[in-house]
């Protein structure tokens, strides 16, 4: 080997090592495909219409997954169980059906009628009522956690930003 | 075999070099070297886009080997914030990096109003004994304090006496330049002498760059979602200049709830100066204002006052010749006198 293909190696080793050569970013804690799953399970829940931003413009699912290496840690079984069931229950098509489709399986899952053997003795209910305020928060809560992407809720409801406030409001008396 | 060998050997001196040679992507500077790493995409496409796209990343960040260690070993740790963040310290230092470039602007602020110390601010006595210290102070100034405000001052209560807890911040600017400038936006630069042709003061647009540090969100806020205030004189809507730029200033200088005119911080024109921006008169970090008058007066001049040198200064609210909200009835109770000289007087020179 010459010496200069020698490095080549080194620098290939090098750059895959620390950084990827993507330019969006890839997700902590789930996979490629589990992040995908769950984009479209968020989306049904806060589905995007024509006027008004989903579960989608305020990237919940990113909020999720972030949040899923420091507070939800302890949700990773979890979410990782529900991520495989649901794809099983569709045969690997959950990201390809359509909303409504998907909707209808949700609706079984939130009232625990899952199959027992894929989501356990409570039929999904739990899981479903984790996911599901996960996706809340993600979408309502403040963008410095991950989610509410560009605010994209705030605006929706016409929730300034930054709203004009003087000192004295908080001051009570 | 022997491909084999140097494979691994060149694993082996990747991990050895991981270190300086992060750091030399980082130093290397050019936006793509950057890129590859995958949390910091979205500051690269924004530069790229930028006012400061000619500026390079190291000219403005810290690229210090320990710091660039410090990322990488995040990065691998998994202790990535959920986005990345400048630590209060590298807000700081980066005061400096700005200053390089933009001396006068630095020296302005310097001699500025905005350039006030953590210490006058949250040691000020009467100030604390009127009003009890919060984390709220610090959306108007301090904002890129990491903490609560226990963390800065004690004791807490209206008592005091007071003394700061993070003593190296005493004499440290509570205001730096990024609590009003963001760079990581689309923006042209504009070069000198497209302004000077083409732009005069008056009609001149806003910077790409302005935008609050929101405490909240912990990201700044462009100057499109700062809103313009609906500020009242009792009933009546107050005229106000569409100038944008205010709303930066309406964050900090602020009417008290109910958007009374005079409330809490503010400052909005009424009177003869009515519908005016604030930047009309306030240059952008000085603060000062004198040299301002001359630009409109004395063409706009009824009184053959001479706006040089008459009194303005009032921190009386009720004064009648405040600047902010003076009216022609406060000086001329009894009605406006017939107009004697004509409006190109040379009482009023300059
Ligand atoms: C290496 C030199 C350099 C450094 C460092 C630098 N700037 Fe600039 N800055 C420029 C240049 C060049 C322009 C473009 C000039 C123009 O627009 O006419 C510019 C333009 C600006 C503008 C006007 C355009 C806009 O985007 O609003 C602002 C404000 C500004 N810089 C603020 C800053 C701040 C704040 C910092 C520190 C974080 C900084 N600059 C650091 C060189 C620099
Ligand atoms: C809404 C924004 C805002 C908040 C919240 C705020 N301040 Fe200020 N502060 C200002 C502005 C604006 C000024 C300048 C006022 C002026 O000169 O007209 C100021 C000035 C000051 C001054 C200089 C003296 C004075 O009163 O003008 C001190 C001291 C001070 N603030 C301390 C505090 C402390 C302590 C808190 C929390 C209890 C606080 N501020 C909360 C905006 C704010
Ligand atoms: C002109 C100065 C300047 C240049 C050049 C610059 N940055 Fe920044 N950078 C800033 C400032 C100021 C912030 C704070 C957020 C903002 O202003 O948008 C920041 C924020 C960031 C952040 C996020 C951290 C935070 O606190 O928001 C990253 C990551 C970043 N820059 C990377 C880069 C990279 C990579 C480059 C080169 C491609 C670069 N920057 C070029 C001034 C600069
Ligand atoms: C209190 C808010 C505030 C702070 C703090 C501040 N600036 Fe500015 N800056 C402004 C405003 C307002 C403008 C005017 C922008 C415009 O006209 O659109 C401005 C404009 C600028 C410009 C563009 C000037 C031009 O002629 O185009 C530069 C460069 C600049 N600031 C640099 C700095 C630097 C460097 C610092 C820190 C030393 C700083 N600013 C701190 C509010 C601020
Ligand atoms: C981030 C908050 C903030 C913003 C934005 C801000 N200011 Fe201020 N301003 C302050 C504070 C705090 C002080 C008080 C400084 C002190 O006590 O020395 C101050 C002081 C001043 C003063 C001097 C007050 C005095 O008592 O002498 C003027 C004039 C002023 N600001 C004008 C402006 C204008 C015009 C704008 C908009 C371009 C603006 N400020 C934007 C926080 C802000
Ligand atoms: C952007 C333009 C502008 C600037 C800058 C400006 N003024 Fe005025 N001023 C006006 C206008 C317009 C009037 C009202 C004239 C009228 O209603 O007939 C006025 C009226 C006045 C009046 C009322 C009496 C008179 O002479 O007409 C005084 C006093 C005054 N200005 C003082 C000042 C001073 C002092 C400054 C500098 C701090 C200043 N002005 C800056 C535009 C300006
Ligand atoms: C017509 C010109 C003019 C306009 C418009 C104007 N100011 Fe002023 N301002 C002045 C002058 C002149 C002073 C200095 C008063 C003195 O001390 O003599 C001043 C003083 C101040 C002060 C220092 C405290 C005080 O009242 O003495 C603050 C804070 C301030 N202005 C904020 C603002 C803000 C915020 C706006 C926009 C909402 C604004 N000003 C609009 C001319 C103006
Ligand atoms: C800060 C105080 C002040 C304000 C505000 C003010 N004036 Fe005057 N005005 C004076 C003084 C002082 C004179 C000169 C003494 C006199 O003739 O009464 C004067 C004189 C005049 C004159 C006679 C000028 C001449 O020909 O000699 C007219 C006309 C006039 N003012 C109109 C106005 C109008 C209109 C406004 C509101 C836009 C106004 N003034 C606001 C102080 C003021």
């Amino acid at each position: 080997m010459k010496r200069r293909s020698f490095f080549l190696v080194a620098s290939g080793a090098l750059t895959g090592a620390g950084c990827g050569h993507r330019r969006s970013a890839p997700f902590r804690t789930l996979s490629e495909s589990e992040a995908a799953t769950l984009e479209a399970w968020c989306d049904a829940l806060i589905p995007s219409t024509d006027g008004t931003p989903g579960a989608k413009e305020a990237r919940t699912s990113r909020y999720i997954d972030i949040q899923l290496t420091r507070r939800f840690r302890k949700f990773r079984p979890q979410y990782q169980q529900a991520l495989a069931a649901i794809e099983k229950m569709t045969g690997g098509r959950f990201t390809e059906i359509s909303v409504e489709e998907r909707t209808v399986l949700l609706e079984k899952i939130e009232k625990g009628e899952g199959d027992k053997a894929l989501w356990g003795p409570d039929g999904g209910r739990e899981v479903f009522n984790l996911i599901l305020q996960h996706t809340l928060q993600g979408f309502y809560g403040n963008p410095r956690h991950g989610g509410n992407h560009d605010y994209v809720s705030w605006r929706m409801l016409g929730i300034p930003v930054v709203p004009v406030r003087g000192r004295g409001v908080a001051y009570g008396a | 075999m022997k491909t084999v060998l140097a494979i691994a050997m060149a694993v082996a001196l990747a991990g050895l070099l991981l270190a300086p040679a992060t750091d030399y992507a980082y130093k290397a500077g050019g936006g793509e070297a950057c890129a590859r790493c995958h949390e910091i995409a979205p500051q690269v496409e924004a530069w790229m886009e930028s006012s400061h796209r000619e500026v390079r990343c190291e000219q403005c960040h810290h690229s210090g080997m320990l710091t660039n260690m410090r990322r990488v070993r995040d990065h691998w740790a998994g202790e990535v914030p959920a986005k990345p963040r400048m630590k209060h310290a590298d807000v700081l230092a980066m005061t400096e990096r700005c200053r390089s470039c933009h001396q006068q602007e630095y020296a302005q602020w310097r001699n500025g109003p905005h350039s006030v110390t953590f210490e006058s601010l949250f040691l000020d006595k009467k100030h604390n004994s009127e009003r009890i210290l919060m984390d709220d102070c610090f959306r108007c100034h301090g904002m890129h304090f990491e903490g609560g405000i226990e963390d800065l001052v004690q004791p807490v209560n209206t008592e005091g006496p007071w003394e700061l807890k993070r003593a190296d911040l005493k004499n440290t600017p509570a205001l730096p330049c990024l609590s009003c400038h963001s760079v990581h936006r689309t923006g042209q630069p504009l070069k000198g002498h497209v302004r000077k042709a083409g732009i005069s003061w008056r009609e001149e647009i806003a910077r790409p760059s302005l935008a609050l540090f929101d405490r909240r969100s912990l990201a700044p806020v462009a100057l499109g979602d700062l809103p313009l205030p609906v500020v009242y004189e009792d009933e009546r809507p107050v005229k106000m200049s569409p100038d944008q730029r205010q709303g930066l200033c309406y964050q900090c200088h602020a009417p008290l709830a109910g958007g009374q005119i005079k409330s809490g911080d503010d400052r909005t024109p009424m009177g003869v100066h009515e519908g005016l921006s604030c930047l009309a008169c306030h240059d952008h970090h000085r603060g000062t204002t004198r040299t301002s008058c001359a630009t409109c007066h004395p063409r706009l001049s009824n009184c053959g006052l001479d706006v040089e040198t008459m009194d303005t200064t009032f921190a009386n609210k009720e004064s009648k010749h405040n600047i902010h909200w003076v009216k022609c009835a406060d000086c001329h109770p009894k009605g406006v006198p017939p107009k004697r000289v004509s409006s190109s007087s040379p009482r009023l020179a300059p």
